[in-house]
């Protein structure tokens, strides 16, 4: 296990110097230096190099790569080209956000999709239900299913706040009712995946022999589902709701702007309008490193609880 | 010849209706999808049935020129992630070894990313038009294309008429050409149709955040970003539009979902 664990580690550092490499590579060489980008097209060359010089962007690519990376590590992201915040406090300021939101989507998500797909009763009616959340999920893009949800429980309705977002210090009342239709948003585009992927592995694991055992045992229906089937077959799932978690830090970019929500995917959006370089570079690097450590946790994960990967090394 | 399921039947007749209105377009928007006009934000009524936008546009007309340019790039994209993905999915599926280990590290790298962030930073470096972000949603799409091909190929190879060839000193790419490629082609079709709804979807997202193909083109997703801020009071404003995208991914998705199980 101990084996397993540092390869993945070790597998897991370069992949992180090779994505993060080519990010900072491609918008340097795409975008220009960011003295060229602050200064704008009429600035004379010697003002451009000066500038860069002074950002430490004069070096070879490669050199810059790690005069960057070196700081980002000690937490110094640079400052902002729009703003002058320094960008590693705009950040602390956006991650609660979406990961607060990740957080309750993804856990609604995989609750719903696991216990409502092991109902032992009305199967069929479960089974269409389901489905039609499903193809919601996959069909209908977020910003449409957000602003069907404004519409309808906004404006129509007037039981919720529009949009916006709403800090803790402003009452848990008010923070909840800002987070409903945004969590239900995620949930919706989650659940239908998850939906999916749990299905298949449930039916599989159903027709197994030790399921009949227990069936012809004369175990309660309900017993068999939550006790026999879905250990055994929420695996995958877990798996696959680690993986998502890591996605939806970045991947929550149309909800946070549906909902005008301050997170990390606006701060993306927002820094992407403003060609703001370092903002850019800085959530970049978040949402790479959070993927890979949330691919290594979902690993580990599957390994701590299948015994079969555990013992394999 | 195989049977068509009722879902797929319904895919394929919503896709005509589409089809049929991105080329008809001109013969079927009232009025022309980039006039601007003094009727700004007019409600819908019988001249303007879903009403017009803050620069008085009709926007039934922009939505029915928009079909244009979600199958433009759609297509486009889902084709772009088959020529980058397939290939790739057959080389590595085929000769598996290092080669294979090294081309899976590469595509699990770019599968973990959430693609919509990826399409995202790569539409803000290349710039957006319609030919970018063809470009940009099939590479987003192609790993996902290559590990399903490469899977299927491993089947495909272990096959009994694969090893007749490789018996008869057939090269290891006239199997790939002759014998490989024939039995992954209906997957890598039925993946054609789940991408074309992976990039429409894709787009709309994208546009909605600004980063989608330019002002004036009636573009959907763009076309939702605008209208939003009058939701309250002109809600077809935004949600006709975004119908239209929610109406062409289910199309495409029903057409590729169904041919799985077929």
């Amino acid at each position: 296990m101990i084996a397993l664990i540092s390869l993945r580690i070790l597998v897991m550092i370069p992949n992180i110097v090779i994505l993060t490499f080519l990010l900072f590579a491609s918008m340097t060489s795409f975008l220009g230096t960011p003295a060229a980008i602050m200064l704008g097209e009429e600035a004379s060359p010697t003002a451009v190099a000066e500038l860069n010089a002074r950002l430490g962007f004069d070096g070879p690519l490669i050199g810059r790569y790690f005069h960057w990376i070196g700081n980002a590590l000690s937490g110094d992201f640079g400052r902002s080209y729009a703003t002058q915040e320094s960008v590693a406090s705009m950040i602390a300021n956006a991650l609660p956000l979406t990961l607060e939101l990740a957080v309750y989507s993804i856990t609604l998500a995989f609750l719903a999709a696991s216990l409502v797909n092991s109902l032992p009763f009305m199967r069929k009616t479960v089974e269409r239900i389901t489905s039609s959340i499903s193809l919601v999920g996959i069909t209908i893009p977020n910003f449409f299913l957000g602003l069907l949800l404004i519409y309808l429980l906004s404006v129509q309705l007037r039981w919720l706040p529009t949009t916006g977002w709403s800090p803790w210090s402003n009452g848990i009342v008010a923070h909840y009712t800002h987070l409903i239709m945004p969590i239900l948003t995620l949930t919706t585009f989650y659940f239908s995946s998850f939906s999916l992927i749990y299905k298949s592995e449930y039916r599989a694991v159903e027709n197994s022999l030790y399921i009949n055992v227990a069936r012809s045992k004369g175990l309660s229906e309900g017993r068999i589902s939550y006790l026999h089937i879905l250990p055994n077959s929420i695996l995958p799932l877990i798996t696959y709701a680690g993986l998502s978690l890591g996605q939806l830090v970045g991947g929550a970019v149309v909800t946070e702007t549906v909902f005008s929500m301050p997170g990390m995917g606006r701060l993306l959006v927002d820094a992407i309008a403003a060609r703001d370089f370092p903002v850019m570079l800085a959530v970049g690097i978040v949402i790479i490193v959070g993927v890979m450590i949330l691919n290594l946790l979902a690993d580990l994960t599957y390994g701590f609880i299948n015994p079969l990967v555990r013992n394999a090394s | 010849m195989t049977k068509i399921s009722p879902s797929r039947a319904v895919g394929l007749i919503l896709l005509t209706i589409i089809a049929i209105v991105a080329i008809f377009a001109p013969l079927l928007a009232p009025y022309n999808p980039n006039a601007a006009t003094i009727d700004v934000l007019a409600p819908p009524s019988s001249n303007y049935l879903l009403g017009t936008d803050s620069l008085g546009r009709d926007v039934l007309s922009r939505i029915i020129y928009g079909t244009r340019i979600s199958l433009q790039v759609g297509l486009a994209a889902a084709m772009v992630a088959i020529l980058i993905g397939a290939p790739v999915g057959l080389v590595a599926g085929y000769f598996r070894g290092r080669l294979d280990f090294f081309l899976v590290q590469i595509i699990d790298l770019f599968i973990a990313l959430p693609g919509l962030v990826l399409a995202l930073i790569i539409t803000a470096m290349l710039g957006a038009s319609v030919e970018n972000l063809s470009i940009t949603l099939g590479v987003v799409t192609a790993p996902t294309v290559a590990r399903l091909i490469r899977g299927q190929v491993f089947v495909v190879r272990e096959a009994l008429f694969v090893e007749a060839a490789r018996a008869t000193g057939a090269s290891s790419a006239w199997i790939i050409r002759h014998h490989v490629l024939p039995n992954v082609a209906r997957t890598i079709w039925a993946q054609l149709a789940i991408n074309v709804s992976y990039a429409i979807f894709t787009l709309a997202s994208l546009s909605f955040l600004g980063l989608g193909v330019p002002p004036p083109a009636s573009d959907w997703g763009g076309m939702v970003r605008d209208g939003a801020t009058f939701l309250p009071i002109l809600p077809l404003l935004s949600l006709g539009p975004g119908g239209a995208v929610a109406l062409t991914v289910f199309t495409f998705y029903l057409i590729g979902s169904s041919k799985k199980q077929s």
